[in-house]
């Protein structure tokens, strides 16, 4: 397993770093200015952008013999989905670190930019929950389509997690009275479905996975 | 002797080109370098994916080292190197990367044994991999598959795109590795000198069937091709015809006992036969 996370992360690393100089320039800037919208899309493209290219991982190596070379290795399949899984978990940590530092300097300088500090949490459930539901959606179809499908199999994860969470915050909207206790449920319900999402798409993965022939 | 491999009745269709593997049974001992030959597509990919368990098989069996080998038995991948044509490993690694991600895999990674490899085939440990020649990327799989001290190599046209030079540096490190009587190798290609130097078996494929195995020093003392006429041809036992093919002036008859073929058929011409031509006669030829 050590091996397999360590793969992933060369695979990742290197996009990962032009990715983390882009959000840098780009936290410096929104840091600077004082902008709700911006603050929440800086937060959106940090979580979901650095999962993105953790989840591409499997899509990458598919340029090489390294994805049919890994099975002839002393790993079991189920570690390998395991530790793609891992790797976006990750990463994802990784990208919420980020917004997590741009918000609270921007707190420091320019104040709280939202009505009440809890809303912040809103964002970060929604772009947290949008990762894993990707997560979710993308390594079954990968594995089931084949990665040279990899572009696409994203854009219709990437399109399907913003769905699913348009329609829980919908819902939630409609049956929670407003208050502080609904936003706070609102975000439990986002990432509470996210993650049991997530962790239902390892063994079916790995069920896809079992079957795949190269 | 004992086997490393058996396969036994081993079976794999592929509904979609109407490929399919049929009934492949094989057997490499400990000790020997096997050889797979055949054309392009004869079979020879499907067979090692079925024995890597990278295909999944309809029916038969394969024995690796005595036993079935499941996804689960990561032990007994760790007895196995393996080598593919062309990439097999990300081209943003760099050989230094690659023994990092090696070590976390195989519990027997030798960085040192990797290091000297690196230096023996003159690999920089610090450049991408991309940045490589052919000939280097298979230099360092080969040196992958070795670090780990393996028992068994499957080496899947492994110095296909080499030139003389590599190849000949490749097959002796082949050599050099089935000293230990332990150790075999099983190596599929269709460059057939490579066979010719290195294998103790060779295994004719074609179109999914495995045609005959015949031990290297067979091929060289007594397999043979007769030159005959049409009208010496009809006189022919069949029984001592394996293929023939007919050309423009001369029918070309391989047969298993060269001499006593001389012997029998006084007439006739018997030159030495190479592995390409067994090939050909077998492939484009007729069997009796």
């Amino acid at each position: 397993m050590r091996g397999l996370l360590r793969n992933n992360l060369y695979a990742t690393g290197s996009n990962a770093r032009v990715f983390s100089g882009f959000m840098l320039l780009l936290g410096a800037f929104t840091a600077a200015v004082i902008s709700q919208s911006l603050q929440i899309g800086y937060v959106m493209i940090g979580i979901i952008g650095f999962s993105v290219n953790a989840v591409l991982v499997g899509k990458n190596e598919s340029v090489s013999k390294w994805g049919k070379y890994k099975l002839t290795m002393p790993v079991k399949r189920a570690d390998i989905v395991k530790s793609l899984f891992f790797n976006e978990v990750i990463w994802l940590l990784a990208g919420t670190v980020f917004a997590g530092i741009e918000v609270g300097l921007s707190w420091l300088i320019h104040g709280c930019l939202f009505d009440r500090p809890i809303d912040m949490l809103t964002m970060f459930a929604l772009g947290i929950s949008m990762s894993l539901f990707m997560g979710a959606i993308f390594f079954p179809l990968l594995y089931a389509g084949g990665e040279e499908r990899g572009e696409v199999f994203l854009i219709i994860a990437l399109l399907g997690a913003f769905g699913i969470d348009f329609a829980i915050v919908s819902m939630a909207n409609e049956i929670l009275d407003p208050g502080i206790t609904a936003i706070l449920l609102g975000a439990a319900i986002l990432v509470g479905c996210s993650v049991s999402a997530f962790i239902l798409s390892y063994p079916l993965t790995v069920c896809i996975f079992k079957r795949k022939e190269y | 002797m004992e086997n490393i491999l058996e396969l036994q009745d081993l079976s794999k269709a592929f509904p979609k080109s109407d490929f399919k593997l049929e009934n492949f049974s094989y057997s490499l001992p400990y000790g020997a370098i096997g050889g797979f030959v055949g054309e392009n597509g004869a079979g020879k990919t499907t067979t090692i994916g079925c024995i890597l368990n990278t295909m999944r098989r309809d029916g038969g069996t394969v024995k690796l080292f005595g036993r079935e080998m499941t996804d689960a038995d990561t032990e007994i991948r760790e007895k196995i190197g393996v080598v593919y044509d062309g990439d097999n490993f990300p081209g943003y690694w760099s050989a230094k990367q690659l023994s990092r991600v090696m070590e976390g895999i195989y519990r027997q990674w030798d960085n040192a044994l990797f290091q000297k490899y690196l230096e023996d085939f003159r690999l920089p440990a610090g450049q991408k991999i991309k940045h490589y020649s052919r000939g280097m990327t298979m230099k360092l799989a080969v040196a992958a598959a070795l670090s780990h001290h393996p028992e068994l190599l499957v080496l899947d046209e492994a110095t296909s795109g080499l030139d003389p030079v590599m190849r000949d540096e490749m097959l002796d490190v082949f050599l050099e590795f089935v000293q230990e009587e332990n150790h075999s190798i099983l190596l599929s290609s269709h460059i057939t000198s490579d066979l010719e130097r290195v294998a103790d078996y060779i295994t004719f494929i074609h179109n999914g069937k495995l045609v005959m195995t015949v031990s290297k020093n067979d091929l060289v003392y007594h397999y043979a091709v007769m030159r005959c006429r049409e009208s010496q041809f009809r006189t022919l036992d069949p029984g001592d015809i394996i293929a023939w093919r007919k050309r423009d002036f001369q029918i070309d008859v391989l047969v298993s006992d060269g001499r006593q073929a001389q012997k029998k058929y006084r007439d006739a011409v018997v030159d030495h036969v190479s592995v390409d031509e067994i090939m050909v006669l077998l492939v484009k030829g007729e069997r009796v």
